[in-house]
């Protein structure tokens, strides 16, 4: 058995059943074990390495489980690049494999050689080149262990094609890897809940390390044995579920003013698999003046990196907050005071969508979202891309899981959405899969349509086409004194006959009393469908904190600069 | 070059497994978390790499030790100026 077969009999053995690659030259050992009728692993080809890396983090964040890409060498992998920083910012569970020129050739500036190892190093949590065949049986073992446990992340593996043609015999089982226990929590449980008793209004902060640790029901638990009031970030969206009674939202720049509020005035803060990113706390200085900070994470790295933490523990999230979730069922909080002024920040400051009473108005974005959130199914998975119609997902969408909203958090990677989006349909085959993009960003991997054609993926596309990279335009509309520049879209492509090349029908709405059948239609269709909706280019994202600004000073629509007519208006020809 | 008036100078002493992109890990991880390397010797014995460096920047270095502590292949770390002869002595 040659190196390439190892690699596939070891993704079986880990169960892992979907890949998405492109092949080349380095790599081409690799597919041609692909080619064996007893193979166990489905091969996805996407168009781009590009969607590959990010389908299999789309697979990895709806599924929990380890998502692979494949790529050769040179421009494959340097395609590769943008979707494993994706992964790797948001530590997504990821296997990079890449062919490399054979090793005699390395370092001879052969055909498609990149030096991979050293211009993916910033971008991984560990990586490989591989030097001897007979090392690579354990390689992959440890490769698939590393990108799973503790704080997860992408390794990538590069593999001199001489490597992958090696025999390398048969494989023997592998020795079981003991992974190195983290510290025993109970002492510093113990005093969490302390803290906790002796706060007046204790507030609880979620992020994208509950799902990520697979603590997603023990975190239900202890909000509901502790009835705190919450907030979430970006990634946390999902995490306390439809039914939680104490949750505001998500907090931060585009985060309601109930969240921003509740955490401006807390004086306790329990942050949960969160690392206190720029987006989430605004101006650092005055974020939580008031409170005392428990910061709970697997990665000690994150303790006091950008807040002090006047208690830190560093375990399994699972166990700690079932540990705290036991001692509140024997013994509740009395915050009741303080969970009522949350609900009522919740009632006055939270997301409201105003629902427009003229039917030939033209659609809003957080309208939109209301009444796709009401009429998808709740296990429907949401893959959006980045800009305005992201955030009006992130505040308008409710979902009932953190997996069903996939939405790229560190990195922002416009064209994430789609490819996302086929990652989880592939993971899910029978769930309803939804990608909400912009007309700026479904650009950026449209080509994936070939790939939903071919598999004839369900997938739903809703493209929010403002005819302009909206979330720009809002912000030189708002901070540059109105500049418009290099944002004008009006010259888009006829998105209805581009998916019609792909035998993907389509629907296109622009009055607001077109919404309800335009989603019910889409969503009711057996197979993929495009639903075209026009919004109001001037339209913004509300409310928001301005760059530098404390989360306390957010401005909403009444403090819109009046003149919303563009300076240097540009057009795009 | 020395470390400016601002800058804490502080040492390490770090052992690694010698695979080839041990050191670029490692000097990567100090750059990007704000420390310069002001000196650095490097030794392969029997047990992989150990590598005695000479830090300056302005940030916390514990979080800097925790960020390397994170590198798959970081067997050791510590701050053992004593052992540091020939290593100019931190400020
Ligand atoms: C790959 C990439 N390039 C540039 C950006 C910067 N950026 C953030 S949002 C945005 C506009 C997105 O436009 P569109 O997809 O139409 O969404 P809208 O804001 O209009 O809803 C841009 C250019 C980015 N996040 N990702
Ligand atoms: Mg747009």
């Amino acid at each position: 058995m040659n190196a390439a077969q190892h690699i596939l009999d070891a993704l079986q053995r880990h169960q892992i059943d979907t890949v998405f690659g492109y092949p080349g030259g380095c790599i081409m050992p690799l597919y041609d074990a692909l080619v064996a009728e007893d193979v166990g692993v489905e091969h996805v080809l996407c168009r781009h390495e590009q969607a590959c890396a990010l389908a299999a983090d789309g697979y990895a964040r709806a599924s929990g489980r380890t998502g692979v890409c494949i790529a050769t060498s040179g421009p494959g992998a340097t395609n590769l690049i943008t979707g494993v920083a994706n992964a790797h910012r948001d530590s997504i569970p990821m296997l990079v494999i890449t062919g490399q020129v054979p090793s005699s050739l390395i370092g001879t500036d052969a055909f498609q050689e990149t030096d991979v190892l050293g211009m993916t190093l910033g971008i991984v949590k560990h990586s490989y080149l591989v030097t001897e065949a007979s090392d690579l049986p354990a390689i992959m073992e440890e490769a698939l262990q590393l990108a799973e446990s503790g704080r997860p992340g992408p390794v990538w593996i590069d593999i001199p094609k001489d490597i992958l043609l090696t025999d390398i015999g048969e494989p023997t089982a592998p020795a079981p890897t003991t992974a190195t226990p983290l510290p025993d929590p109970t002492a510093e449980i113990d005093e969490a809940l302390a803290m906790l008793r002796e706060a007046n209004m204790p507030l609880l902060y979620s992020g994208g390390g509950v799902s990520l640790a697979h603590a997603e029901s023990a975190f239900r638990r202890f909000a509901k044995a502790s009835r705190l009031p919450n907030v979430v970030t970006l990634k946390g969206i999902g995490n306390p579920g439809y039914d939680n009674a104490d949750q505001m939202g998500m907090l931060g720049l585009h985060g309601s003013k109930a969240a921003n509020m509740a955490v401006d005035t807390c004086d306790l803060l329990m942050v949960v698999g969160a690392r206190l990113d720029d987006r989430a706390t605004g101006a650092v200085s005055t974020f939580a003046p008031n409170a005392k900070v428990i910061h709970i994470d697997t990665d000690a790295a994150e303790f006091g990196k950008l807040r002090a933490a006047d208690l830190a523990i560093r375990g399994e999230l699972g166990a700690i907050l079932n540990g705290m979730a036991d001692a509140l069922v024997r013994q509740p909080l009395t915050i009741e005071n303080w969970r009522q002024q949350c609900a009522t920040w919740r009632k006055t400051q939270g997301f409201q969508a105003a629902i427009n009473e003229d039917p030939h108005a033209p659609i809003s974005g957080p309208e939109f979202m209301r009444q796709l959130t009401d009429i998808a199914p709740r296990d429907a998975i949401v893959a959006c891309d980045v800009g305005q119609h992201q955030m009006w997902v992130a505040q308008y969408c409710r979902f009932d899981h953190p997996r069903n909203h996939l939405s790229s958090g560190g990195l922002g990677t416009m064209g994430f959405g789609l490819p996302a989006a086929i990652g989880a349909q592939f993971a899910f085959p029978d769930r309803p899969v939804i990608n909400v993009t912009g007309d700026g960003s479904f650009m950026m991997n449209a080509q994936e349509l070939a790939t939903i054609r071919r598999h004839r993926l369900p997938i739903k596309l809703i493209i929010m086409d403002n005819q302009c990279l909206g979330m720009v335009r809002q912000q030189q509309e708002l901070f540059y004194e109105n500049r418009e520049s290099q944002i004008n879209l009006d010259d888009n492509p006829d998105f209805l006959a581009l998916a019609r090349a792909f035998d993907i029908p389509t629907l296109a709405i622009q009055r607001t009393d077109q919404v309800r059948r335009g989603i019910q239609t889409i969503l009711a269709y057996d197979g993929p469908m495009l639903l075209h909706v026009s919004i109001d280019r001037s339209e913004n994202v509300w409310p928001i904190v301005k760059p530098g600004a404390s989360n306390r000073d957010m401005l909403d629509e009444s403090q819109r600069p009046t003149s919303t007519t563009a300076k240097n208006k540009e057009s795009a020809a | 070059m020395t470390a400016s008036a601002d800058h804490t100078t502080h040492t390490l002493s770090c052992r690694m497994q010698p695979e080839p992109a041990a050191l670029e890990r490692l000097c990567q991880v100090a750059r990007i978390r704000g420390f310069r390397i002001e000196e650095m010797q490097v030794r392969t014995d029997a047990d992989g790499l150990a590598i005695d460096m000479v830090l300056s920047g302005q940030r916390s270095i514990d979080m800097l030790r925790r960020q390397i502590e994170k590198l798959h292949t970081v067997c050791s770390l510590r701050s053992p100026e004593q052992a540091l002869t020939g290593i100019r002595q931190s400020a």
